[in-house]
């Protein structure tokens, strides 16, 4: 749907006349005439409001009873009093009544200091109750899950935490149980709360009813001083305000940006930074010292760093994570190409030529254009695992604004109920599936591709339809949402087709719409911008490196070949985060120095690591990282370093000097300057521009206008044919979002930590003769997990999915194409 | 140097120039007077306070070292740990991190308890307004001023400290003294 034209009205709120957009809410409108309205239900993020707690009364002339403000939207020539006996009345009144059961227990309560139901009792409350009767008493504190916990003696049925469960997260746990007086909030058969994005009712919560196990009375408002950064474990990247006491992080709050994150968190973002602060994580430099690592001296790391870097010479790879920053990235790539004179270092796996062109600006979708957009097709990703608050948005477009959703995954999604057209396709045929569909947009064979990614033909045709068309023969924005762990599966076919698709559809330069890549690491655009892939410079530019540069599965040949001597992981661990574990366990046996940056010590490491340097936590950084819809975002420290942990780019910077370059870094924010500097399409931001919300360089003309022009798509590219099953099974892999290091090591969130589970259909359940909940091995040649089988009625026939990157039995150890089930 | 303004502008009134009676009476007389508050002193015996062996009763009002305080039936704390000391203490001196009490390890009678409750002395400035904040009663100022030591550090009493009872009670003045 396109954006509303907002229309300027004016109305008079207590005698003032006041400018305001057409059908603005009036609690709203309000705020524009300096008058405050006390809201408790009323919040914009969770849609249309209900009016259930009647705090918002106001008197509006020309109606005879009292209107809520929260749902009535202003029109021309309003007037609106606030401040009349009748209203000051009906507000001490309602607060009289909400205080009726309310426990006022709030010297215990964690929300004390910070409660509205406190501030509105003081402002518009009467200040006694004539209510002597006992209230209503219930069992407390109780854990709505090992996250939450409930007390609803102090809940004043608002309905917010329902509404987020019901119509935002769409997870429908959340219920009322009960009627009247009786009313009170739980999940059916008081199972535990659990959901991707429950957090979020912890801060929704007007009362103390709703309060955080993890914080649960760690301190008080006073105690504590907020500091806005960016959240750096996933590509959603959302805006997050840190709460620290005593240099600890204890809490984190959403910090809504609607460019970003719509003002939501998952429950990782929210509750991951115990990992912070946590025994395990590494807070001074290692030394592999007689096959052990022990803890040593800053200067003495850095020099056997910077010595096995000299001895390597030019034979150096480099790998970044994740977690890394443009800045970080940028210097080591300029340690690896400038200093050592290696050309091999990646961090996305991905050809950052097919980067280049599907990056590029003029097909560039945004956040709210997901929002906005007439039709949205997800394709080869999974958005609450990829990039969880992107789910939120989708669900929110379709729910809301009609955005007509389709889904194209080889994994059953859990967006399909929302889809007005959801198709499988198998594993390993991203790019046939990609050609069938371009090839259904465009007219030509669609047959032969679709066979070869195993899909139905009538469906594909149907899918085109409904992109050129929007449905019902209005053609409008579309957003193709698209997972780049399909270039990884597929790249040479997916880019140059996917590219024909969105000029099929008109997509570039089109305002509204276009591409939105759904990266595998959280900074994985950042990284390709600042020029930390294979063969390719800062701002997609020319590299003076000879030869071949080798990208991910490259550097693990060229380890295991001998050409390369040395590995420089940063933020990385190749046999936890990259595919074929036993390929790079080989090549890291063969490494001579493995320089690491880590937070934890994780399997790779403590095996091979000669020199592990301590990592700052996302929470202590500095620099900037790049949203995937071209959001150049910073971070700010928000703690002081834990341990002796120094920062990155100073641990690079002196390499470089014992190797014989001054970088001329001298702070961090020296650091973004050169990296501004050197990558064109970022030329002119600084950290003051960049500011709290961050800047979208595709939506500058002038940044936008300073993007290379990408080569030509290549147009002999051919698709490759998904493995055919043959009586075994092909292997498709995916990442949860409880995978990492930080889920691990939280100890709030270990119990979310996933086991490994084989998700297959039933068809193929039946002929294999194994039952949901049965413990098999899911082996292909050689190398073989143990998972436990989960039946999902969508899944093709044909297919299993197994997750990556956990701790045990990970789907990385598998490399065919093809896998066998055997009973455990 | 008298400056002595014109008779039009102010009537100067002065005093008569002492004689000889006078200027005798104002010697003698008036100094014996007040020495006569000092012999009736003499006769009243000595005063002083033989500090520290002698101790100032203090008035019921008076501010001294804070007091923590239990439920004298179920032994409990008082504190509940709601932190409102430290946010109403304008010196900034105390600092309250609160923990979960459990059936197992039930300190205080609510929910939560005091797990740390510092008071820095050395900032105090004893206005007591952390007693006025405190909703359940559990932080009085008590009656005690002894409290300068050898360390800075010796000055953060912590809960225990506060909890028990001083090792040297100061005097109270008795109602009416």
């Amino acid at each position: 749907m396109p954006r509303p034209e907002p229309k300027t009205i004016t109305f008079t709120i207590d005698g003032r006349e006041v400018q305001a957009p057409e059908n603005t809410i009036l609690v709203d409108a309000a705020k524009l005439g300096d008058v405050e309205i006390p809201v408790f239900c009323y919040e914009p993020k969770l849609g249309a409001p209900v009016g259930a707690c009647r705090m918002c009364l106001v008197e509006i002339e020309g109606i005879p009873k009292l209107q809520t403000g929260c749902s009535t939207p202003v029109k021309d020539g309003m007037v609106v009093h606030t401040q009349t006996d009748r209203v000051r009345e009906a507000q001490a009144a309602v607060v009289e009544f909400l205080l009726i059961n309310h426990p006022l227990d709030c010297p215990v309560c964690d929300k004390g200091g910070e409660c509205p139901l406190q501030d509105i009792s003081f402002g518009w409350g009467g200040g006694r109750s004539r209510f002597i009767e006992p209230k209503r008493h219930f069992q407390k504190p109780l854990e709505l899950s090992p996250l939450i916990a409930i007390d609803r003696e102090r809940c004043i049925l608002c309905y917010r935490c329902v509404r987020f469960s019901q119509e935002v997260s769409e997870d429908y746990q959340l219920i009322l149980h009960e009627r009247g007086a009786q009313t009170f909030v739980g999940t059916f058969d008081g199972h535990p709360y659990v959901a991707p994005f429950s957090g979020n009712i912890i801060e929704l919560c007007p009362v103390g009813a709703l309060t955080s196990r993890p914080y649960r009375f760690r301190a008080r408002p006073w105690d504590i001083e907020g500091s806005g950064s960016v959240c750096g474990l996933c590509p959603s990247q959302c805006n997050v305000t840190f709460t620290v006491r005593d240099d600890r992080v204890l809490r984190v709050l959403a910090r809504q940006n609607d460019g970003v994150d719509d003002g939501w968190l998952c429950d990782r973002g929210r509750f991951a930074y115990q990992a912070i602060h946590v025994d395990e994580r590494i807070t001074e430099p290692l030394l592999r010292d007689g096959g052990t690592l022990r803890p040593v001296s800053w200067e003495r790391a850095l020099d056997e760093a910077a010595s096995l870097l000299k001895k390597a010479g030019s034979r150096v790879g480099a790998l970044a994570g994740g977690g890394t920053t443009n800045e970080e990235g940028f210097l080591l790539q300029r340690l690896v190409r400038e200093v050592a004179g290696s050309e091999h270092l990646d961090a996305a796996g991905i050809d950052p030529v097919d980067a280049w062109t599907l990056l590029d600006p003029a097909l560039q979708a945004s956040m709210q254009d997901v929002e906005y957009a007439h039709t949205v097709l997800v394709v080869g990703t999974e958005p609450v695992d990829d990039m969880p608050i992107l789910d939120l948005r989708i669900r929110k477009g379709v729910r809301r604004n009609r955005v007509k959703l389709a889904v194209a995954t080889p994994r059953p999604s859990s967006l399909d109920a929302n889809a007005a057209l959801s198709l499988r396709y198998a594993p390993g045929g991203e790019g046939a599936f990609v050609a069938a569909l371009t090839a259904a947009v465009y007219g030509g064979d669609i047959e032969a591709p679709a066979a070869a990614a195993d899909a139905s033909v009538d469906e594909i045709r149907a899918l085109a339809e409904l992109l050129r068309t929007g449905g019902d023969g209005a053609p409008g924005d579309v957003v193709i949402v698209w997972g780049t762990s399909m270039l990884a599966a597929d790249g040479g076919a997916v880019a140059p087709a996917l590219l024909k698709l969105a000029s099929g559809l008109n997509l570039s330069g089109r305002e509204g719409g276009g591409l939105l890549a759904v990266p595998a690491a959280a900074n994985e655009r950042g990284l390709l911008e600042a020029g930390f892939a294979p063969g390719m410079a800062p701002g997609f530019g020319e590299t003076d490196g000879e030869g071949e540069a080798h990208a991910v599965a490259g550097i693990a040949a060229a380890l295991r070949a001998g050409d390369l001597t040395a590995l420089y992981l940063l933020h990385d661990d190749p046999l936890v985060t990259r595919a074929d574990t036993h390929g790079w366990d080989h090549a890291l046996e063969k490494t001579t120095a493995v320089i690491a940056h880590s937070q934890f010590l994780t399997a790779g490491l403590l095996e091979h690591a000669n020199v592990v340097f301590p990592a700052e936590s996302y929470a202590e950084k500095e620099g900037t990282i790049t949203h995937p819809d071209g959001r150049v975002q910073r971070l700010r420290p928000a703690i002081g370093r834990q341990g002796s942990v120094r920062a990155e780019w100073w641990v690079l910077t002196e390499l470089a000097k014992r190797l014989g370059t001054d970088f001329g870094v001298l702070t961090g924010a020296m650091a973004s300057q050169q990296l501004f500097a050197a990558v064109p399409f970022y030329n002119g931001l600084t950290l003051d521009t960049i500011g709290g919300k961050g800047v979208r360089w595709p939506a500058d003309a002038a940044l936008a206008a300073a993007y290379p022009a990408a080569p030509e798509a290549r147009r002999d590219a051919v698709y490759a044919e998904a493995a055919e099953p043959n009586g075994a099974l092909r292997l498709g892999t995916f990442r949860s979002i409880w995978v990492g290091a930080d889920v691990e090591a939280s100890p709030a969130l270990k119990f979310l930590a996933p086991r490994q589970m084989v998700e297959m259909a039933p068809s193929d359940a039946q002929r294999l003769g194994v039952r949901h909940g049965e413990k098999v091995l899911v082996g292909g040649d050689g190398a073989s997990v143990e998972a436990i089988v989960a039946l999902r009625d969508a899944a093709l026939p044909g297919s299993v999915f197994l997750q990556t990157g956990i701790t045990t039995n990970a789907a990385n150890v598998l490399d065919g194409p093809l896998v066998e089930i055997r009973k455990a | 140097m008298s400056w002595t303004p014109g008779d039009d502008a102010i009537h100067v009134v002065r005093p008569p120039a002492p004689g000889a009676a006078g200027g005798t009476y104002r010697v003698f007389a008036e100094t014996l007077r007040g020495l006569k508050t000092t012999f009736a002193r003499v006769a009243e015996g000595v005063h002083t306070i033989q500090y520290p062996e002698q101790k100032v009763p203090v008035y019921p009002r008076f501010r001294g070292r804070h007091r923590l305080h239990k439920f004298e039936d179920t032994g409990l704390e008082k504190c509940v740990g709601c932190s409102l000391c430290a946010a109403a203490c304008p010196a900034d001196c105390i600092r309250v991190v609160a923990a979960e009490n459990t059936p197992e390890h039930r300190v205080s009678a609510g929910e939560r308890y005091a797990a740390v409750y510092e008071i820095n002395l050395s900032r105090c400035i004893f206005c007591g307004y952390c007693e006025v904040a405190c909703p359940f009663d559990a932080i009085t100022m008590g009656n005690d001023y002894e409290m300068s030591d050898y360390q800075r550090s010796d000055l953060i009493f912590t809960k225990e400290m506060l909890l028990a009872e001083p090792v040297e009670r100061t005097p109270l003045r008795a109602e009416g003294e």
